[in-house]
């Protein structure tokens, strides 16, 4: 951080993992700092520090974001859940017995072998915690998708996939994912719509 | 990085003031994705950073004027994405924002803050451009509202003033039979920007297009409507000669260059195939 003029320390006031936390901090105070260094919430990693690995994930508002991009700033007045706090989150009421509980996803990587050397792990499953929040049940197209800005060096992704669907009480394997899903894919077929094969016409269902 | 002053405005009026009287070097902020990158590298580094994310009026998507889609300068992708109206009227952008980056991304990137950035390799400034969207552009002393081809003039470079802040985006309502389509062509990674993007939206009539917009991106310093094409597609049965033709148009009046994502050769001619995969799925 450069040298701080006047006016360029404020205060902020957020929730984390559950608490209040007011603290005064230069604005260019990146939230993934800010909860490493101020807080000692040494769980959350940063790894590529430009958004796109995923081991900086926390969540804020309940979605998932880089708090490698975040200003500080940016997060006061929000609710921020790192890995430390959703482990130990007492989950609110779910009558309908659909949502996964954080440490249905930890257990579930044990078990499953989702991870290696484990420094993209806290990201990754706060990720895929999110996505069941959202998803309880989700396909394997589901599960790629909204995974696939969470880069694992180790486990090659099965495992993960794996893991996911074991936390999601889904058999581990389920339907095959294409290899390439993504690559060269069009935007405008339904979201139902049958999987692909990469790079094939494809858009008269996108009638708008 | 270094420290910044640091406005949160909770009124665009106090935002478009702040944005008029600051000195030095002013950024405004939607949710900062694209900025806190080149802050982060020194690429820029501004003295006033003004968040727009408490400003009500920036916020939501709802009907347009005349039955259309207006979305807040600070709508979130993601929202975008989700939409439930976006995804029954206008599909064709729910699906290209649901492509955008990765899902943190679109968490926290707004739809504004896209356009202003107006990094040409962006999906969804195509795809707004094809379905004929506008920019509107506030500040103290007045709006103007922007067609899109007239809001992108360079390498990452608006028509967007100093003292201007984008509040909204409109997309009018679609003529009945439109289809329209954005592919994207990604060799290298699923949350890279493409190497080439094709937007198109075409009204057919008994098989016949009766109007056509194709827009390319990544492949020059705008995204780019592709008139020639355009024309040579209006009036006419799409067969598949016709297609071609627009294809070989298209890859004809771009000027890409060289980059990580493929020489300027490779990229003319994969936005040849790209442009016919999408007019063929449209025909």
């Amino acid at each position: 951080m450069g040298e701080e003029a006047p006016g360029r320390e404020i205060p902020i006031r957020l929730r984390v993992n559950g608490r209040n936390v007011e603290e005064r901090i230069p604005t260019d105070t990146l939230l993934v700092d800010f909860l490493r260094t101020r807080l000692g919430l040494t769980g959350t990693k940063e790894s590529c520090s430009v958004g796109v690995c995923g081991a900086c994930t926390v969540l804020l508002d309940g979605r998932p974001v880089s708090s490698c991009l975040m200003l500080a700033v940016l997060a006061g007045n929000h609710d921020v859940w790192t890995v430390e706090g959703l482990t130990g989150r007492r989950e609110e009421a779910d009558p309908s017995g659909t949502l996964r509980r954080f440490a249905d996803v930890q257990h579930a990587f044990l078990e499953q072998e989702g991870l290696q050397c484990g420094i993209c792990t806290p990201g990754v499953i706060v990720s895929a915690y999110a996505l069941l929040q959202k998803t309880p049940r989700p396909t394997n197209e589901q599960i790629t998708n909204w995974m696939a800005g969470n880069l694992c060096r180790c486990t090659g992704y099965r495992s993960i996939l794996r893991s996911i669907r074991a936390a999601a009480g889904l058999s581990p394997i389920g339907e095959p994912v294409e290899e390439d899903a993504g690559h060269g894919a069009e935007a405008g077929r339904p979201a139902e719509g049958k999987p692909r094969r990469s790079g094939a016409p494809g858009g008269s269902d996108a009638a708008v | 990085m270094q420290p910044f002053e640091y406005a949160a405005p909770e009124r665009l009026n106090d935002a478009l003031e702040r944005l008029a009287s600051a000195a030095g070097e002013t950024i405004v902020l939607g949710g900062g994705t694209a900025a806190v990158l080149l802050m982060k590298q020194d690429l820029i580094a501004p003295d006033t950073v003004i968040d727009l994310g408490r400003i009500p009026e920036l916020q939501g998507i709802d009907a347009g004027p005349g039955g259309g889609l207006r979305i807040g300068g600070t709508c979130r992708l993601a929202e975008l994405e989700e939409s439930a109206a976006v995804r029954a009227a206008y599909p064709v952008i729910a699906q290209t924002a649901h492509r955008i980056g990765n899902v943190r991304v679109r968490s926290v990137a707004t739809v504004g803050g896209n356009l202003v950035h107006a990094d040409p390799a962006q999906d969804l400034p195509p795809v707004l451009m094809a379905l004929g969207a506008t920019a509107t552009c506030v500040s103290r002393s007045g709006a103007r509202r922007l067609a899109l081809d007239e809001f992108f003039v360079g390498f990452m470079e608006t028509a967007i003033r100093r003292d201007e802040i984008l509040t909204e985006v409109e997309v009018p309502p679609l003529p009945p039979g439109l289809r329209a389509t954005y592919v994207k062509f990604t060799p290298r990674s699923e949350d890279d920007y493409g190497t080439v993007n094709v937007a198109c939206a075409l009204v057919v009539e008994d098989g016949a297009c009766r109007s056509a917009t194709l827009v390319l991106g990544g492949v020059g310093a705008t995204p780019q409507r592709i008139r020639s094409a355009e024309a040579h597609l209006t009036g006419h049965p799409l067969s598949e000669a016709r297609i071609a033709e627009a294809a070989r148009l298209a890859a004809d009046e771009i000027e890409p260059w060289d980059d990580l994502r493929g020489s300027a050769g490779y990229k003319r001619a994969m936005a040849r195939v790209w442009t016919a995969r999408a007019l063929l799925g449209l025909a």
